[in-house]
């Protein structure tokens, strides 16, 4: 879309419009007390303590500069948890939208699986890793599987049989067939999988961090409840908000990098 | 009005050489809740090098079962397809589709499209990939489109991109499954006469289906009707007109309310 000039300033300012908005009202129930200041602090009194968190300059809080090791300790587990639902997805996605034997071999099972709210899996998670990384890892990974593995499957189906048999009248085999035909082919499909897997990576993150581990951004949030420090609360889901759409910019960019697929055809 | 017909086929062109591809009883039926639907029956016919052949019938005999028979892509019920004396097996680059609908990789470039079969291969490095797609470009026309994305060009340059990516391969036989029946009449008419004039400059054996009778008179040396009823090859008229093809001379109009008729 081109759009002129005088239209762009404009343009670029649709995005914050929404937040401003909200903010704003925010502000003005704070100003007026209508809402107390325990339920819900003021924007001010946030932004203090999210500067404090991430900057340390008042080191009289609990909170002060914790925000980088927080934050490495999450992207870590968000990290490893979305590449190893990644590794399994994709492949499995692909065999399963290609192969109709693969898809009925594993169709209930992922099926049944999926019925299950993966907050379930907490109890057994903690029983089986203990408190740590590994529980969150393994939370992440289960939850971010699902939307890849369908997508994938989804995308890998519905590719036109006539660009694999125009492909294998030139001579392609079925590997190459694969990353050269198949993989460009559902590329649309697969990019949504990622980037759904990657929104629900942060949601199990949280959801692992609740168990106790002394770090994270999800844990930080967890160790504010508990204190009444709501400003935290609302800084640490804040930061959750900034950092979970970054990454899924850095993802769709990383993608449109690698891949000519992902570049033209989205 | 069948003594005419006769008359005419039998001035068929000698076969010159070897055929390049033969079609030697070949018969698919299909099962439907268990009972068998015959499509083609007892077909054989043979094209030599060089020689365009057009399979005319009309829709549901079996035309692009046929050609998917030939690609390699269906094995027949019976018979056997033989491409310079070897019985197909599956898909290869020595005999390569035109499909009808849009089949380039919409990831790539017209460039790239082009050079898809070239990279797959273990053929040739770089710079001679290179002139070889820039050669097959102009033979299309499209060198100044060769950056351009399949979806930012038109329909009949979609085909002209998916003729140049099969035939960079050189195939001994190039199967067209109505390639331009969805364009329009002007684009359909300059399709074929760039067709033919790259059938003449390369000497490319071609089998081209057809539902268009003036499709037919215009591109082939011999023609063979697909009848619908019993699937079976009707007959095999020889195109006993001069090229190029003039469309207002009299012996046109009259092979045409021949062939017209005998459809």
């Amino acid at each position: 879309m081109k759009k002129p000039e005088s239209a762009k300033g404009y343009y670029s300012l649709l995005p914050w419009i929404i937040p401003g908005a909200f903010v704003s009202v925010w502000a003005l129930f704070s100003y007026t007390g209508l809402i107390p200041d325990y339920l819900l602090p003021h924007p001010l009194t946030i932004i203090k303590t999210g500067y404090g968190y991430i900057f340390s300059y008042n080191t009289s809080s609990i909170y002060s500069g914790r925000f980088l090791s927080d934050a490495e300790a999450s992207l870590m587990r968000v990290f490893f948890g979305f590449i190893c639902a990644t590794l399994c997805g994709l492949p499995l996605g692909v065999l399963s939208g290609r192969l109709a034997t693969v898809n009925r071999l594993l169709n209930t099972f992922v099926n049944g699986l999926r019925a299950v709210p993966g907050i379930t899996w907490l109890p057994l998670a903690m029983v089986w890793f203990g408190i740590g990384i590994k529980t969150t890892v393994f939370l992440v990974a289960l939850a971010a599987f699902f939307p890849i593995y369908l997508n994938t499957a989804a995308g890998a189906q519905q590719v036109n049989i006539r660009l694999l048999q125009a492909g294998a009248m030139m001579g392609v085999g079925r590997i190459r067939g694969t990353f050269s035909i198949l993989l460009p082919g559902s590329m649309p499909n697969i990019i949504t999988g990622l980037r759904l897997g990657l929104g629900i990576s942060w949601a199990y993150l949280v959801l692992g961090e609740l168990t106790g581990v002394p770090n994270g951004l999800g844990a930080v949030i967890m160790d504010a409840r508990m204190l009444g420090r709501v400003d935290m609360i609302v800084v640490g889901m804040l930061i959750i908000a900034t950092v979970g759409r970054l990454s899924d910019g850095l993802l769709v960019t990383f993608l449109k990098t690698c891949f000519k697929s992902a570049r033209r055809m989205s | 009005m069948k003594r005419n017909l006769e008359s005419i086929a039998l001035k068929s062109i000698p076969i010159r050489k070897k055929p390049v591809l033969e079609v030697v009883n070949v018969s698919k039926h299909f099962d439907l809740n268990g009972n068998a639907r015959s499509v083609l029956d007892d077909i054989s016919f043979s094209a030599a090098s060089g020689e365009m052949i057009c399979i005319i019938g009309r829709s549901g005999c079996g035309k692009t079962t046929l050609l998917n028979i030939l690609a390699g892509f269906l094995m027949p019920s019976s018979g056997v397809v033989k491409v310079n004396g070897r019985p197909i097996r599956k898909p290869g680059p020595d005999r390569c589709v035109i499909f009808q609908e849009d089949t380039l990789f919409p990831w790539l470039t017209v460039r790239e499209n082009i050079a898809f079969g070239l990279r797959s291969g273990t053929i040739g490095d770089k710079h001679s990939i290179d002139s070889e797609v820039d050669r097959f470009l102009t033979l299309v026309r499209l060198h100044e489109f060769q950056h351009y994305l399949p979806r930012e060009i038109s329909g009949g340059m979609k085909q002209r991109v998916a003729i140049a990516r099969v035939l960079i391969l050189q195939p001994q036989v190039l199967l067209m499954d109505e390639p331009f029946a969805s364009l329009d009449y002007h684009t359909r008419r300059e399709m074929q006469n760039l067709l033919l004039a790259i059938w003449m400059e390369l000497n490319q054996t071609i089998i081209f289906v057809t539902h268009d009778v003036d499709e037919a008179i215009t591109l082939a040396d011999r023609i063979a009707l697909i009848d619908k009823n019993s699937g079976h090859i009707r007959e095999v008229l020889a195109v006993p007109l001069s090229r190029p093809r003039k469309t207002e001379i009299p012996e046109y109009i009259f092979f045409r309310k021949n062939l017209y008729e005998s459809l």
